[in-house]
């Protein structure tokens, strides 16, 4: 049990004014700066952290926790009302929540977006902050093996996404992992097929393959599909009209079970490094559309797809926290840069960092639930003021757009090089997209085929190169059998 | 406010000392500073206070600029065709230089003499470690105990560390089995979980000696590190063999040796400030060491021998 | 033969040019270890070859190609190419406002008040914010 005087101490540091501003202006620059198609949550916070620096530490933590839940809502807002996500989980969010802005209701797809990732959000803050600690040490007990199990467990889950051809959905899975493999290998640390560019040995720019798929190709898509008079780039049918725009309690209640999941998955994935939420965002996506008496009406606009989405990829941001604050291991990229700035301010996450400096921990719980909050409140203003913006010519919106995705992905990958990844794979999107191969499939197995490489070396190693060996590890057997009753249960629900 | 003030005023005396030692060359416009690393990382957080330092003492307009790709490679090959002019300057860390230059330097548009060296930022801490309850202490220990059955996994997140361990194996005729990762995180994770015997780690095991979670079998530095005075290196343990991982600036061979001697003055300066002293206490635990321009190009040019014995070669 | 039924030959033909003539010629050769650096990657290449032939055996799905938006996608990608090129030697605050009053007049903006908007205002408030505000730099 904590100190009842650190806790306090901690809490009412959390509730000082100079802390609340932080926050509410992280939140307010997350969700703005998260929202811009081509920056994104994560550039959100690359770039605020040297802002940092000269900051104390509550401050600086609660600044920076604000900006990182403000940008996980704001990603999903370009997603939504444009087609154009920036990552990979918030393509899981486009693919309901697109369709629904197209009918006319931005506001509502964007309001539900909103009200799960903040149900998300909370429920691993909850658990962060009531059960970090046993979860940490379980999620210690996740070797090698075990996450190499756990992952294709989550693929035989998310092959269920896979559309009307499955041989296409395979075709663009290889060739997703193949792009994956690109740079450096695991197990030798030779570079490959970097055909003569040194920018290569880290492998393809992730940014940069993931806005120019999945923003690029849409913009330049919609340009040219535009007609010659101008018109609006998205249509609000809902405006000031409640009875549109509203998020029901009944609509919010009816997703009760799907953002439960969404939770639970983005949570787990969340507490173990070294998934992330791209698998969580489509596992939960994946198995709520399975499990719905309704599969056909998901990637057509149904709220529970947008629900299942939100919940899991915020989910997985408070739970990375769990690994980070009880062990010092960051689960994301994200979670690596929040280690960077608690050790600018000479904190190193790990074992005592409770013990010594509880009030400082407790703090972050604090501002934590103020962050979520805020963006509640805040994001009730941005989804509108965005919808506005959106509602601008689409002339000005997507040749702005393009020029915003030049300039984040100029910013995140230091140099023009990256930019001409993205174009590159701008146009190989609009390509997949036109022969019927889906792009969303090659993003996933893009993202995860390097820790799947690694993962398998590392097993390869440790099992010394006979995969039977497995045998002896019963979690890694337990996920393998349970990848085998999904796969299983997707072919009979197709057939049933 | 008192603290406000008393940095003011040490900013003003550092700007007059600062005009004062570098008269004779001043930048023409703003200093690039390029990062070859990505923006948030390590590398990035000291070229960025190191700057900052810089400008506050100097009153120069600095610039700094993430280039990652290949562990520095990318960054490097366009700073060796920038203008010699000290207004780009090139950060980065020297192993994968090094080891890039020994094993494919043909395939490099660049080598040790495309650059002039200015300065070093800190030497980072290299430690062997192992859980506490490992029935092991040292190199010896560690090696008797991969002769048993099923060998000893070992993690590592870089070629060195890699062929340090299969120097020492091949030395010793131990049997490790060496697991790749991707970060010390990551092999912290699996020391702490029990799925490695041993692994490498970089300042991130700290805390973990300091909770006595972790126990450290050596340093694999040329020599102890100041948290642990009293654990042995690697080379003092019997192998011939270390691996010395250094932040350093170059800027493109061809420096007029004013420049050459304002640009490496201020950064000496700079780095052993007290704002840049405090981050690499916090983020590497260790203290500043600048070597000067000499210091940093001997550093280069013993590290290639070095690696080249790493390899082999 | 059906754009469907070609999209397999051409996945299967990338697949063995892949497997004999790229992976080997784009990888270095190691002799230890449990995995090669080719491991993977050639392993992609016999799935690209095997499901390309299948899918041109079998097509399924659909391929609907729209030459219009085909065309106008290859113009729109060549201009961003192209502005990208000339922004490494003329910079973006030059070429920026250029190329985003080109798109603007292509797909049919012609009211001044928008194209001020896009073309000079959204760079300079970009350029603004990234270069002085956060002190990034930019082309």
């Amino acid at each position: 049990m904590p100190d009842m005087d650190v806790l306090l101490a901690g809490l009412s540091d959390a509730f000082s004014l100079v802390n609340l501003l932080f926050v509410i202006a992280g939140v307010i620059v997350g969700q703005f700066v998260g929202a811009v198609p081509g920056i994104g949550p994560v550039m959100a916070m690359a770039i605020a952290i040297p802002f940092t620096f000269f900051m104390p530490t509550l401050p600086a933590i609660a600044f920076l926790v604000g900006v990182n839940k403000g940008g996980l809502f704001g990603g999903a807002i370009p997603a939504i009302l444009m087609n154009t996500p920036g990552t990979p989980d918030a393509a899981a969010t486009a693919l309901d929540g697109h369709p629904l802005a197209k009918q006319g209701k931005p506001v509502k797809a964007t309001k539900m977006a909103l009200y799960s990732s903040i149900t998300g959000d909370t429920f691993s803050d909850i658990v962060l902050i009531t059960i970090s600690a046993p979860l940490a040490v379980l999620a210690l007990k996740m070797g090698p093996v075990e996450i190499f199990a756990l992952m294709i467990f989550a693929f035989s889950v998310i092959a269920g996404l896979v559309g009307d051809s499955m041989v296409k959905g395979v075709i663009a899975a290889v060739f997703g992992l193949l792009c994956a493999t690109v740079g450096i290998d695991p197990e030798h640390g030779t570079p490959r097929l970097y055909f003569g560019f040194f920018e290569l040995f880290d492998g393809l720019p992730l940014a940069a393959v993931a806005i120019g798929m999945l923003a690029v190709s849409e913009i330049l898509r919609r340009l040219a599909s535009a007609g010659s008079t101008p018109r609006s780039a998205i249509t609000s049918l809902d405006g000031d009209d409640p009875t549109v725009s509203r998020v029901s309690w009944a609509e919010y209640w009816s997703c009760r079970y799907v953002m439960a999941r969404g939770a639970v998955i983005g949570t787990v994935l969340g507490a173990i490094p070294g998934i992330g939420s791209t698998a969580a965002a489509f596992m939960s996506y994946a198995s709520a559309k399975q499990a719905s008496d309704e599969p056909e009406s998901f990637g057509k606009g149904n709220i529970k797809g947008i629900a299942a989405a939100e919940s899991a990829n915020s989910a997985v941001m408070g739970a990375n926290l769990i690994p980070l604050l009880v062990i010092g291991i960051p689960g994301s990229i994200a979670a690596a840069l929040l280690i960077s700035a608690f050790k600018i301010h000479g904190i190193q996450p790990g074992p005592l960092l409770f013990e010594q400096q509880g009030r400082l921990i407790y703090g972050l719980f604090g501002a934590m639930i103020l962050a979520n909050a805020t963006n509640l409140i805040v994001g009730q203003f941005s989804l509108r003021l965005w919808t506005r913006v959106i509602s601008a010519p689409e002339s000005v919106i997507f040749s702005s757009a393009l020029l915003l995705c030049i300039v984040g992905v100029y910013m995140s990958t230091g140099g023009l090089f990256g930019v001409a990844v993205m174009l590159v794979f701008a146009v190989v999107g609009y390509v997949m997209n036109v022969f019927g191969f889906p792009v969303v499939v090659f993003i996933i197995a893009f993202f995860l085929g390097g820790s799947f490489e690694t993962y398998l070396t590392q097993t390869m190693v440790i099992l010394d190169g006979d995969l039977t060996r497995m045998i002896d590890y019963p979690i890694a057997v337990a996920l393998v059998v349970l990848a085998l009753i999904s796969v299983w249960w997707l072919g009979f629900r197709k057939k049933g | 406010m008192k603290k406000l003030s008393t940095f003011v005023t040490a900013l003003c005396v550092s700007f007059v000392l600062a005009f004062a030692a570098h008269a004779e060359w001043k930048p023409s416009g703003p200093i690039k500073l390029l990062i070859g690393f990505d923006a948030g990382g390590e590398t990035d957080t000291l070229g960025r206070v190191v700057a900052k330092a810089m400008e506050d003492q100097t009153g120069w307009k600095i610039i700094v600029e993430n280039k990652p790709g290949g562990g520095g490679i990318a960054m490097f090959t366009g700073l060796a065709v920038a203008k010699p002019d000290g207004q780009t300057l090139g950060m980065g860390v020297n192993m994968p230089i090094l080891v890039n230059l020994v094993l494919r330097g043909k395939d490099l548009p660049f080598d040790l003499d495309s650059f002039d060296y200015l300065a070093t930022i800190a030497r980072a801490q290299l430690a062997i470690i192992a859980k506490s309850d490992a029935p092991f202490d040292d190199m010896a220990g560690l090696i008797e105990y991969s002769k048993g059955d099923d060998g000893a996994l070992i993690a590592f997140d870089a070629k060195p560390q890699e062929l340090l361990m299969n120097f020492v194996g091949g030395a010793s005729g131990a049997n490790f089995k060496l697991v790749p990762t991707k970060s010390s995180a990551e092999m912290i994770q699996d020391i702490l979980g029990g799925h490695v015997a041993a692994s490498f780690a970089a300042g991130a095991h700290i805390p973990y000696l300091e909770s006595g979670d972790v126990k450290m079998i050596a340093s694999a530095n040329d020599g102890r590190h100041s948290y642990a005075p009293d654990t042995p290196t690697v080379k003092e343990q019997g192998f011939d063999i270390f691996v010395d991982p250094y932040f350093f600036i170059a800027a493109p061979a061809g420096l007029s040796d004013d420049t050459k001697a304002a640009l490496s003055a201020a950064l000496n300066e700079a780095i052993n400030s007290d704002e840049v002293k405090a981050v690499i206490m916090n983020t590497l635990k260790t203290e500043p060491s600048d070597l000067g321009p000499q210091g940093t190009t001997d550093m280069m040019t013993g590290g290639v021998s070095n690696v080249a014995k790493l390899f082999g070669k | 033969m059906s754009a469907n039924r070609l999209s397999g030959v051409f996945v299967a033909c990338a697949g063995l040019l892949l497997l004999f003539l790229i992976i080997p010629a784009n990888t270095e050769t190691v002799d230890y270890g449990r995995m090669r650096p080719q491991t993977i990657p050639d392993l992609c290449a016999i799935l690209l070859v095997a499901f390309g032939v299948l899918h041109a055996i079998r097509p399924r799905g659909e391929v609907a190609i729209e030459w219009r938006e085909v065309w106008r996608f290859a113009l729109f990608a060549t201009i961003a190419a192209v502005s990208l090129f000339l922004m490494g030697r003329f910079g973006f605050p030059v070429i920026a406002p250029v190329t985003a009053l080109v798109v603007m007049l292509l797909i049919g903006e012609r009211r001044p008040v928008w194209l001020a908007t896009g073309a000079l205002i959204i760079p300079a408030v970009v350029w603004l914010v990234v270069v002085q505000l956060l002190e990034r730099t930019l082309p």
